[in-house]
C-alpha cells in the first residue's frame, strides 16, 4: 500500500524546523532586513506556485506571474476600499486575491487544457497573456471606489499589514510582519504538501509522465491539470495580495518580462518538484542581491538572471535540492551494487500468475458487458483505415482480430479505445452509445486497454503503478490497497513491489501493464498484440490468462501471431483493407485459400 | 463608406500583415524545422536593427547594411545554437527557458550599451496619397519584400541541398542520420538561417520601426502567437495565420488602440487554437 495520505514525520520536521526558523530569524533580524526577507519568503510562494505547476504537473507556465499580479491588483483594491471597515487588511486581500488568481488562472488553463494544446503551446500561451496584460496595465487608468489605478504610474495607498481588527489596530513591525508571512507561506506549502502526497498528487505525477496512460486509467487528465493550475493560480494570487501589502504600492512592472524570469529561477535553483526548494531559491536569490547590493528587480540584475536562467538549465536543471537527492540516490546504488554480488538469489523467481487470485479479483456480477462497433467508418484524408466494420464482442470466447499490415486493425482497436474518433458509424457499450465519449469515460464504463508498447509510469514503483490503475476504479483509498496487495499476488511481484517500474525487464513492464489494466475490472479488455517480445513460458501463461480472462470479461486480441492465436482457441475475424474479410475458427481459416492469399500478397481472391 | 478609405485600410492591413510576416517568419523556420521555439527571437531582431544602425550611420548604404546585418545576425546565431541550444537537445521546455535567459540579457545588455533611446536612421519619408489619405510608402514596399521572402524561402526549402536535408531530418531524424546527414550541423545552419531572418526583419523594419532595446517585446507577443496559431507547416502556415491576425490586429488599432490590437490578437489565437488545437495547417496536406 503506497503511503499516500498518511501522516509523515518527515513533513513535521520540516513543518516545525521553517516554523522555528521564522521565528528565530524574525527575532534575530534588524527591522530592515526582515522587511526585505518578508519579500523573499513572498517569492518563495510564487516559485510555489510555479513549482506545483511545472515541478510536479509538467506545465511550464511563464504566467505565473499574471495570476500573482491580478490577484495582487484586485486584492489590494479591495483592501484600499474596506480595510476601514474592519481594521483588518488581510482578510480583505489575501481571500480576494486568491480567488482572482484562481479565476484567472481558470481561465488561462481551460483554454489550453481542454483546447488541448500541446506543451510547447500552452507555454506560450502563458507567456504571451502575462505580456498581453503588461501592454494593458501600462495605458489601463480607471478608479474603483478610494483606489486609483493608474497604469504605468501605478497605484499607491496599499494598506500594509494589519492583523487586529478595530480602528487603532496597529499596524505590524516588520519582524511581526515577517513572522505573519512566513506562517502563511507555512501553511500554504504545508498544503500543497498534504495535497501532493495525497491520491491526487499521485496522479497528477502519473499524468506527468504519461498523459496517454493516466487517461487510459480512467482519469481525466484535463480536469486533474486544470484543478492544480486553478490551486497554483490561487497560490500566485496569495503571494500577489502580500506583495502588495508589503509594498504599499503596485504598479505594471508585476507583470514585466523581468519578474516573470525570476520564478524559473526560484524553482530551479531550488529543485524542480520539492516544493520546499521554491522557497530555498527565492532566499538564496534574495539572499545574495541583497548582500550584493542592490533590488532583486531592475539594475543589472537582470543580466545576471538571464545569465544564470541559461546556466542553471543547462548544468543543474534539478537545482539543489535535487542536486542532493541525486547525490544520495548515487550512494544508495553504489551501496547495492557492492552488496549485489553476494545475493543474486534474491531476485525475483520467474512470473508465475495465480490464475485462483484473477478468478478472486474478476467476480463481476450482472448483465454481460457487450461492445458492439456499427457500421464504424475512419478516414484520413485519402487513406480510409476502418471501412464500415460492424462487430460484437461479448463474454465467453476469446475474440481475435488479426490480418496483414495495414489491414486497419489497430485503427479500429483506436477507433474503439476512443484515441480516434470514428467519421461515421456508431459504437455502443453496454448499450450506451459511445462513439464521441472521450477515452476516460470509456475506460470509468468498463473498457480497458493495454497497448502494444508496456505503458508504465517509470518514475513510480510497481506497487504504485498497480494502485493508482486500483483507485481509479474504487476511489477508496482501503478497497485500491487490497486490489493492489492481490495483484502483486497474482502476478507473483510481490517481491518486486518497491522496485522502480524502469528497473524491470521488458515482459516484466509488460506484465505490470496488464495488470493495471486488469486491476481496472474492466469489462471489455481489448489487448494490442500482448504477446509481442514475451518468452515462450510468458506467452504460455499470457494464453491461459487470457482465455480465464474470456470467461467473464468480452475479451479482444490484435495479434499477428499465429501460434498464439491457435493456443486461445478463439473466434478470429480477419480485417482485409479496413474490412471484415472473413470469420471463423483459426484451423478452418488456415484451410481458407482466400485468407492465405492476402496474407502471402496473392491475387487470385482479393 | 468610402472606396479611397477602404483602399487605405485594405493596403495598411496588407502592410501590417507583412510587417508581422518579416518579423515572424524566422522564428518559424526555426520551430518548423527545429521543433525549438526561440523567445530571444524578439532581441535577435533587436540586434540586426542595431547592426543596421551602426552600418548606415557609419556610411554603409542602407541596402548593403541590411544584408550586413542579416549575415551578422546569422553568424552570431550559429554560436548561440553552438553554445547553448546544442545542450538541450530534446529538452523543448528547458531550450524555451534558456533561450528566455538569453533574451533577457541580450535586452539588458542594449540598454547598458546604448542607453534606452536611440535616434532612427535618418530616411527620407515619402507617402502615397489615395484620395484623401495618405499610406507610408515604405510600408507599402515591405509588401513586397514580404512576398520576395517568402518566395526566396520556399526556393531555399525546395530546390536546395540545405532545404531537403533540413526537412528530411525534421520529418525522420533516424533514417536522415543512416543515410549520412549530420544533424547537427544542419541544426546550426538552421538556427542561423532563423537568426539571419530576425536581423534582416530588424534591418528591413529599421526606417519604419527605430532601434530600442526595448524593441524586440513589440513583436514577440504577435510573432509567437502567430507561430503557435500556424502549427506545423512552416511557410504557408506562417502566411495564412500571419495574414489573418496580423490584419485583424491592424484593423482593431486603426479603429481603437494599438493595445487593443494586442488584446484582439490574443483572443484570436485562442479563438483559432480552440477551433485547431495543433495550429491551422495541422492537418494540411501541404507540407511546406
Amino acid at each position: 500500500m503506497p503511503r499516500v495520505a498518511r501522516f509523515e514525520p518527515f513533513s513535521l520536521i520540516w513543518l516545525c524546523g521553517l516554523v522555528g526558523l521564522a521565528i528565530v530569524a524574525s527575532l534575530a533580524f534588524d527591522p530592515y532586513l526582515a522587511y526585505v526577507a518578508t519579500s523573499w519568503v513572498i517569492f518563495g510562494l510564487l516559485g510555489l506556485s510555479l513549482d506545483l505547476v511545472w515541478g510536479r504537473g509538467g506545465i511550464l507556465s511563464l504566467g505565473q506571474t499574471a495570476f500573482y499580479g491580478v490577484g495582487g491588483y484586485l486584492g489590494s483594491i479591495t483592501a484600499i476600499n474596506c480595510a476601514s471597515l474592519t481594521g483588518n487588511t488581510l482578510i480583505w486581500s489575501l481571500p480576494v486575491g486568491m480567488a482572482t488568481g484562481a479565476a484567472t488562472a481558470i481561465l488561462i488553463g481551460g483554454l489550453t487544457f481542454y483546447g488541448r494544446l500541446g506543451p510547447l503551446q500552452t507555454t506560450i500561451i502563458t507567456y504571451t497573456f502575462t505580456l498581453v496584460l503588461w501592454t494593458v496595465a501600462v495605458s489601463f487608468t480607471t478608479t474603483i471606489g478610494d483606489a486609483v489605478v493608474g497604469g504605468d504610474n501605478g497605484m499607491s495607498n496599499i494598506p500594509g499589514y494589519v492583523l487586529g481588527f478595530g480602528h487603532d489596530a496597529p499596524l505590524l513591525e516588520p519582524g511581526a510582519m515577517f513572522l505573519t508571512v512566513a506562517v502563511i507561506a507555512t501553511i500554504a506549502w504545508y498544503a500543497s504538501h498534504v495535497l501532493m502526497r495525497s491520491p491526487f498528487g499521485l496522479v497528477i505525477d502519473c499524468i506527468r509522465m504519461d498523459p496517454v496512460k493516466a487517461e487510459l486509467l480512467g482519469y481525466d487528465v484535463r480536469l486533474y491539470q486544470l484543478l492544480l493550475f486553478t490551486i497554483a493560480g490561487a497560490v500566485a494570487g496569495l503571494a500577489g495580495a502580500l506583495f502588495g501589502a508589503w509594498a504599499n504600492y503596485l504598479n505594471p512592472s508585476v507583470f514585466s518580462v523581468q519578474e516573470a524570469l525570476l520564478v524559473p529561477i526560484y524553482v530551479l535553483v531550488g529543485g524542480r518538484g520539492s516544493l520546499v526548494g521554491a522557497f530555498l531559491g527565492a532566499l538564496m536569490v534574495g539572499g545574495l542581491s541583497f548582500w550584493l547590493g542592490g533590488g532583486v528587480i531592475g539594475g543589472q540584475t537582470t543580466l545576471v538572471m538571464g545569465a544564470c536562467l541559461i546556466l542553471l538549465v543547462i548544468f543543474l536543471r534539478n537545482g539543489l535540492t535535487g542536486g542532493l537527492r541525486d547525490l544520495a540516490e548515487m550512494t544508495r546504488h553504489l551501496a547495492m551494487r557492492r552488496g549485489e554480488g553476494e545475493d543474486d538469489d534474491s531476485r525475483e523467481p520467474s512470473l508465475n500468475v495465480d490464475f485462483e487470485r484473477l478468478d478472486l479479483l474478476r467476480a463481476t456480477e450482472g448483465e454481460p458487458v457487450i461492445l458492439e462497433t456499427e457500421d464504424t467508418f475512419k478516414r484520413f484524408g485519402g487513406v480510409i483505415p476502418v471501412r464500415h466494420v460492424s462487430q460484437s464482442f461479448s463474454p465467453g470466447r476469446v475474440r481475435c482480430l488479426i490480418g496483414p499490415n495495414g489491414a486497419g486493425k489497430s485503427s479500429y482497436l483506436k477507433a474503439c479505445t476512443g484515441v480516434y474518433k470514428p467519421d461515421g458509424g456508431s459504437i455502443t457499450l453496454a448499450g450506451q452509445d459511445i462513439t464521441k465519449t472521450d477515452p476516460f469515460r470509456r475506460v470509468r464504463m468498463g473498457l480497458g486497454i493495454k497497448n502494444q508498447r508496456a505503458q508504465v509510469f517509470a518514475g513510480l514503483d510497481v506497487r504504485r503503478n498497480l494502485w493508482v490503475a486500483a483507485y481509479s476504479r474504487s476511489r477508496d483509498a482501503r478497497t485500491a490497497d487490497w486490489i493492489t496487495a492481490e495483484m502483486l499476488h497474482m502476478l507473483g511481484m510481490r517481491n518486486s513491489a518497491s522496485r522502480p517500474a524502469s528497473e524491470l525487464s521488458h515482459g516484466e513492464q509488460q506484465w505490470l501493464d496488464l495488470g493495471m489494466v486488469l486491476a481496472l475490472g474492466p469489462d471489455v479488455i481489448l489487448l494490442d498484440e500482448p504477446a509481442a517480445g514475451m518468452t515462450n513460458e510468458e506467452r504460455r501463461q499470457l494464453s491461459h490468462m487470457v482465455r480465464a480472462l474470456a470467461r467473464t470479461a468480452s475479451v479482444v486480441v490484435v495479434e499477428h501471431d499465429m501460434d498464439f492465436v491457435r493456443t486461445l482457441d478463439a473466434d478470429v475475424t480477419v480485417l482485409h483493407q479496413g474490412e471484415v474479410f472473413a470469420r471463423g475458427d483459426i484451423e478452418a481459416l488456415r484451410q481458407d485459400d482466400r485468407v492465405l492469399d492476402i496474407y502471402l500478397g496473392r491475387h487470385q481472391h482479393v | 463608406m468610402e472606396l479611397d478609405y477602404l483602399a487605405t485600410v485594405l493596403l495598411s492591413s496588407l502592410s501590417s500583415a507583412s510587417v508581422l510576416l518579416i518579423a515572424t517568419v524566422g522564428l518559424a523556420i526555426v520551430f518548423g524545422l527545429m521543433g525549438v521555439i526561440n523567445l530571444a527571437h524578439g532581441e535577435f531582431i533587436m540586434f540586426g536593427a542595431y547592426v543596421a544602425l551602426f552600418a548606415t550611420r557609419s556610411g554603409v548604404p542602407f541596402p548593403l547594411a541590411v544584408v550586413l546585418a542579416s549575415v551578422v545576425t546569422a553568424l552570431f546565431g550559429a554560436i548561440v545554437e553552438r553554445a547553448i541550444i546544442r545542450h538541450l537537445y530534446g529538452r523543448i521546455l528547458d531550450t524555451l527557458l534558456a533561450t528566455w535567459g538569453l533574451s533577457l540579457v541580450l535586452y539588458q545588455s542594449a540598454v547598458l550599451i546604448f542607453g534606452t533611446v536611440t535616434p532612427g536612421v535618418g530616411m527620407p519619408q515619402s507617402n502615397i496619397e489615395i484620395g484623401n489619405y495618405t499610406l507610408s510608402t515604405y510600408l507599402l514596399f515591405l509588401i513586397l519584400v514580404a512576398v520576395v521572402l517568402i518566395g526566396l524561402l520556399y526556393w531555399l526549402l525546395t530546390r536546395t541541398g540545405y532545404g531537403i536535408v533540413a526537412r528530411a531530418a525534421i520529418q525522420d531524424p533516424e533514417t536522415a542520420a543512416t543515410m549520412g546527414i549530420e544533424s547537427g550541423r544542419i541544426n546550426t545552419a538552421t538556427f542561423a538561417l532563423g537568426s539571419g531572418l530576425a536581423g534582416f526583419a530588424g534591418a528591413i523594419l529599421l526606417p519604419a520601426f527605430p532601434a530600442t532595446p526595448s524593441m524586440g517585446f513589440a513583436f514577440v507577443i504577435k510573432a509567437f502567437l502567430a507561430v503557435v496559431a500556424a502549427g506545423p507547416v512552416t511557410l504557408s502556415g506562417t502566411v495564412a495565420a500571419g495574414g489573418v491576425l496580423g490584419s485583424i490586429a491592424s484593423m482593431t488599432a486603426s479603429f481603437y488602440t494599438t493595445v487593443m490590437g494586442d488584446v484582439v490578437f490574443f483572443i484570436a489565437t485562442i479563438t483559432i487554437l480552440r477551433i485547431f488545437p495543433l495550429g491551422i495547417s495541422a492537418r494540411w496536406r501541404l507540407k511546406l
